[in-house]
């Protein structure tokens, strides 16, 4: 029996594969939509020894309105401007702030403690902290001698 | 325009930096609004995300109100940004107020990032009969 078979898909050798391209992204912090004009909210991202700071700003959304969720290296934020819902559009002398819910998801950096993941909504701002995970250890391989 | 509260000056699409805020240069904007009618008067939401009540200046001189608020931005030290879409600085923004807005009684909050402007239209003054004397 070929302990090799080529042309067909070893585990082993995909999964690295897909670990490099993931370490990519992450070095190229690609966030959903960079390049295709300005979206809402707004996002900053900033870096720090122990975490990543995600800041958005979004006035007028109340804090219980404010939705997160994270899974599979995606943050999804939603929220709402419930803020002069009530008010008739014939009643508007100007009106030049965005309004009604709002959604975006964004691609996180790799290697973060999703489970331990914060977020903090204080005058329209919204932080959301991102722990580092454990750096991974470069680890030495063992061969085995081949025994006779 | 005809409206009784008209922005002063038209909104800049580009940022402008101020002039003279000491060492470090910072960036003002002038912040989105609405203005819509009510049953008092008028209503003026300005949106100043970053601002609190305290770093928050609203002023009526003559007939003009003035907005300032001030970002305190606590982005801790040392932090290396890595992807930016919005740039922090302060918020500037006036308007003119016409007769019509009771000056004493205008009234503001600020919630959740969003400045809340009542202008409750002054109440209209009643025809006073003046008597007419006779000699």
């Amino acid at each position: 029996m070929a302990v090799f078979r080529w042309g067909q898909n070893w585990d082993a050798f995909h999964d690295l594969e897909r670990e490099v391209d993931r370490l990519l992204q992450s070095v190229n912090l690609t966030f959903q939509g960079l390049r295709f004009g300005r979206q809402y909210p707004p996002v900053n991202l900033y870096e720090l020894d122990e975490e990543y700071l995600l800041t958005a700003e979004v006035p007028g959304t109340r804090g219980e309105d404010l939705e997160l969720t994270v899974a599979g290296g995606v943050l999804s934020i939603k929220g709402r401007r419930s803020d002069l819902e009530e008010i008739p559009s014939e009643r508007f002398r100007r009106q030049e702030r965005p309004r009604g819910t709002w959604q975006r998801s964004l691609k996180i950096p790799e290697r973060i403690e999703e489970d331990q993941m914060s977020a903090e909504f204080n005058n329209g701002i919204l932080k959301i902290h991102l722990p580092k995970a454990e750096a991974l250890q470069a680890r030495q391989i063992p061969i085995a001698e081949g025994g006779e | 325009m005809s409206d009784e509260l008209t922005p002063s000056r038209p909104i800049p699409i580009e940022h402008t930096k101020a002039a003279d805020e000491g060492p470090v240069e910072r960036y003002v904007f002038t912040p989105p609004i609405d203005i819509y009618e009510t049953e008092e008067g008028l209503g003026l939401h300005a949106d100043l995300p970053g601002v609190s009540v305290e770093s928050l200046e609203l002023q009526v001189q003559d007939n003009k109100l003035t907005l300032f608020g001030r970002v305190n931005d606590v982005i801790p030290e040392g932090a290396k940004i890595l992807h930016q879409e919005y740039e922090i600085g302060d918020y500037l923004r006036s308007f003119i107020l016409s007769d019509e807005v009771d000056h004493e009684r205008i009234n503001a909050k600020l919630t959740n990032g969003v400045l809340e402007v009542a202008l409750p239209r002054a109440p209209k003054s009643e025809p006073r009969r003046i008597q007419v004397k006779t000699d």
